[in-house]
């Protein structure tokens, strides 16, 4: 019994607030509005990220950082419903799943296609070799992982990959989410597509954006689900065989000719 | 050590279930019985691919939402005996319940890092929202022209 109390003595605080939080957000809801380019739809877990994430040590102070950390693990425990609710939707769906099984494997390489672009922007803001961590990947919790093994904690590369994970994980949610807004209202890419598309960063991320998918075609929201998060975790699976032996090299290898050119041209 | 984080895991679960029930009654007009009964089963299926995970941990390491996912796709398939009552009463706990909650967690944990960020300075700003659009336009993009070449749509 002792170790229950010293459990519900380390979370109750946390859990209380969320509690609250949670409250106060699916009483606001889902918000559209109009900004030209498209509709911009809110989702409650935006709002929820944001008023949480304000609370923290660095703001107002109602958490700690050890609290703050208490919250990263609870992410786990809210992802594993999250999860077999998305494998029993995938189980019933099994055979739509396999039909587009290709699609879904090959656009795991699409996350590649972004350091073409990425680095020559990076360099051209005159990073070094910093840019080879930062735009390798998305760089969610595996990458960072995976960079810090290969090139040691205080490697400049290793500086670029948390550089991005810390951005990311402060901005990430919200970006993706009025991204996939932006991006649906254009109309030009298939839902399913869209879908698959939502499972190239974090679990949160991978939500927020099939999620704000979901509210636009409603048709296609378990479908958007589905494909999401066979995505996200194929994503897990593979992402750093991919970091690796694909997007590390390819990064490395762009940056050797790419640098000097930048370097000649600063001059 | 498996025991002790099952039963860890167990309470934590419990805890969280409480939030996805008042979501999905709040956010999603849904009945309270039902509610209960589906975000338990949700909760229960994630228990036991987290517990499974845990142990398998110890010969291979593999993503633990794998383990869940996998679970709750293996009592949903077409061959599953349960597979009616699973798909069933999950039906009554909608998609984004657990989003909600997501959210709060997440949000909580990157408080932390808020003056991290503060300190990174704008370039890496603008380099993260460029990988992240890449990422995200060009795994769209070849999913779209698979799913066309395929046939699937």
């Amino acid at each position: 019994m002792e170790s229950v109390k010293r459990v519900v003595k380390k979370y109750w605080k946390v859990y209380l607030v969320a509690v609250v939080i949670a409250l106060v957000c699916d009483l606001i809801g889902t918000i559209k509005f109009d900004i030209g380019i498209g509709t911009l739809t809110i989702l409650p877990m935006v709002f929820a990220t944001i008023f949480a994430g304000l609370l923290g040590p660095d703001l107002l102070k109602l958490f700690d950082t050890k609290e703050a950390k208490l919250g990263g693990e609870l992410v786990l425990v809210v992802l594993a419903p999250f999860m077999a609710k998305m494998g029993i939707s995938a189980g019933a769906n099994l055979a739509k799943l396999v039909a587009v099984g290709p699609a879904l494997i090959l656009q795991e390489f699409g996350n590649l296609g972004t350091i073409l672009f990425s680095l020559p922007l990076a360099l051209a803001l005159g990073l070094k070799k910093e840019a080879i961590g930062a735009c390798y990947s998305i760089n969610r919790d595996s990458n960072l992982g995976l960079t810090t093994d290969i090139y040691g904690p205080d490697a400049a590369e290793t500086k670029g990959t948390f550089a991005v994970y810390i951005v990311g994980s402060i901005i990430g949610t919200v970006f993706i989410s009025i991204l996939a807004s932006v991006v649906a209202s254009l109309n030009l890419l298939h839902p399913l597509a869209l879908g698959m598309a939502s499972g190239v960063g974090s679990g949160s991320m991978m939500s927020a954006a099939a999620g704000t998918l979901s509210t636009f075609y409603p048709d296609y929201a378990e479908d958007i689900m589905v494909l999401g998060s066979a995505s996200d975790m194929l994503t897990g699976i593979t992402g750093i065989y991919m970091g690796t032996f694909i997007g590390l090299p390819i990064t490395r290898k762009l940056y050797a000719v790419l640098e000097p050119k930048f370097a000649k041209r600063k001059k | 050590m498996v025991r002790k984080y099952f039963v860890k895991e167990l309470g934590l679960l419990l805890a969280v279930s409480v939030i996805m029930i008042i979501t999905n009654m709040i956010g999603y007009k849904m009945p309270l019985v039902d509610s209960i009964k589906g975000v338990l089963l949700l909760s229960a299926i994630g228990l036991f691919g987290l517990t499974v995970s845990k142990f398998m941990s110890q010969f291979i390491k593999l993503p633990s939402m794998m383990y869940v996912s996998l679970t709750g796709l293996l009592l949903a398939c077409p061959i599953s005996p349960v597979k009616d009552a699973v798909i069933g009463i999950t039906s009554q706990v909608a998609f984004l319940a657990p989003t909600t909650a997501l959210g709060v967690f997440a949000g909580i944990s990157l408080g932390k890092d808020i003056k991290e960020f503060a300190k990174i300075g704008w370039k890496m700003i603008i380099i993260t929202l460029f990988v992240i659009t890449g990422t995200f336009i060009f795994s769209a993009i070849v999913a779209d022209l698979v799913l066309r070449v395929t046939g699937a749509i």
